[in-house]
């Protein structure tokens, strides 16, 4: 077992360093950059917590989807080949199950986007 | 505000001597501030006295005009014809492809107080309750766009042939760009399942052909509008100007990515989708639901491809930056919004 802090530690360590220590010192034609440098340490954050059951899930419902079984980067790859061939009638069920792995997705990459006003 | 870049001086002496020339009596130029510094079109704000006025002017100079994609006169160009058609622009003043003035093509053109910044746009439309009529005038400008024939316009445009009965299908603007996005889909550093059926239900869904090739801004958004306390006040950035289906411009407006947070208002986060209709309609614009819910979810969807060759160009080495790296974490803003659009659509097709 590694030793604190764990890697949600550190990249708190991190990015708490670029908001609060080098974003007020720093040239304004960098200021952006950092400011998308903490936010990614904020994602890498979230993924570290939630990615391992959002990407079970998604293998599993990509599982059903293919009748197949495979790592999840095969599924996905299985999948987007055999949806561009899909009838009409089979579009509506598989989009319920791909929008569940893009709100799992959206989890990390942008909290609140997934808005139930829209879906 | 100072200007201290190394090329300001020239690029003070150069507007001096172009105005000069043009106006046939000595013209004094100082520079205001520079709006703009990309690697693809700088935005100087300049005045220009020439002894009895002083004119408040902009002068949009490329100074790399390799990278233009398009012929650089055909920006100026299709101003002065969307102008001419009743479009809210800033008037041309002049234009050269001569880049021995300030070091690249030019064109200048009058100022137009606002805002284009988005946020300071929509707190704008907001404090002084714009949104209605900022639809009513979008909906005008974008009829009025769409209803100047294609025989006005600049020789430079690119003209898709008109669609006809036996016209080839490459001749159909939406299949047209379907076949360009699934080319650029196989450049995908993985494949997306979301974006898969998204391709799958625009072919599925690919609408009826216009019923005419129209001029096409391809951009009109909030950020390339300006938006003074009365309103619209001038369409921006006309370098991708194209022709093709009109109900492309209204859709890629009504792009959640536009709305900048007011996700609720459709149409740019200031108003919904009927009343930006109903506004090109009474201006003689023929409005087709289908198609401008076909080009939206369209728009979204190759938005979300741009992303993933944004975050390719950082991984591949052509462009490494944080920022393209990013991009590829925003693709799921993309996936999300085309499914949760195309299953609007199915059930309203139900």
């Amino acid at each position: 077992m590694e030793d604190r802090p764990t890697a949600v530690e550190l990249l708190q360590a991190v990015s708490a360093l670029l908001n609060d220590e080098v974003l007020p010192v720093i040239d304004a034609s960098l200021q952006h950059k950092v400011r998308v440098a903490a936010n990614l340490c904020r994602i890498v954050e979230r993924e570290l917590v939630l990615g391992g059951p959002a990407g079970e899930r998604e293998r599993v419902a990509l599982e059903t989807l293919t009748g197949s079984v495979g790592s999840l980067a095969e599924l996905n790859e299985r999948y987007s080949h055999q949806i561009r061939k899909a009838d009409v009638g089979a579009l509506p069920g598989a989009l319920d199950v791909l929008l569940a792995g893009v709100i799992d997705k959206l989890a990390v990459d942008k909290p609140g986007y997934a808005l139930e006003a829209l879906s | 505000m100072s200007v201290i870049a190394p090329w300001a001086e020239q690029t003070t002496a150069g507007l001096a001597r172009y105005l000069t020339e043009q106006w046939g009596r000595p013209v004094d130029v100082s520079l205001d501030s520079v709006a703009s510094t990309g690697a693809r079109r700088r935005n100087v704000l300049f005045s220009a006295d020439d002894g009895t006025a002083v004119r408040r002017l902009v002068a949009t100079i490329v100074p790399n005009p390799a990278l233009q994609i398009q012929p650089f006169m055909l920006e100026p160009d299709m101003i002065r014809v969307a102008e001419a058609g009743g479009m809210p622009v800033a008037h041309i003043v002049g234009a050269t492809t001569d880049e021995g003035y300030v070091g690249g093509p030019f064109f200048v053109s009058e100022r137009i107080d606002g805002e284009t910044v988005p946020r300071r746009v929509l707190r704008l439309v907001e404090a002084n309750n714009l949104g209605a009529r900022l639809a009513e005038q979008c909906g005008a400008a974008f009829a009025a766009l769409h209803a100047i024939p294609l025989s006005k316009a600049p020789e430079d445009l690119e003209i898709a042939e008109p669609a006809h009965a036996g016209a080839s299908s490459e001749h159909d603007p939406c299949e047209r760009a379907l076949i360009r996005l699934d080319e650029l889909m196989t450049e995908l550093l993985q494949p997306s399942p979301a974006f898969s059926l998204a391709m799958r239900w625009l072919e599925l869904n690919l609408p009826d052909r216009p019923p005419r090739i129209t001029i096409v801004h391809s951009d009109i958004r909030i950020g390339n509008v300006i938006v003074g306390d009365d309103g619209l006040r001038a369409v921006l950035d006309w370098e991708g100007v194209r022709s093709g289906d009109a109900m492309e411009d209204p859709a890629w407006m009504a792009v959640r990515m536009w709305r900048f947070g007011n996700d609720l208002l459709e149409v740019g986060g200031y108003a919904d989708a009927a009343s930006l209709a109903a506004a090109y309609t009474a201006s003689g614009g023929q409005w087709d639901e289908q198609r401008f819910r076909w080009w939206q979810i369209f728009g979204t969807f190759r938005w979300g491809v741009g992303l993933a060759m944004q975050a390719k160009a950082h991984l591949d080495g052509s462009v490494p930056s944080v920022v393209m790296a990013a991009s590829g974490r925003r693709i799921a803003e993309q996936e999300y919004d085309a499914l949760t659009l195309i299953r609007r659509q199915m059930r309203l097709a139900v």
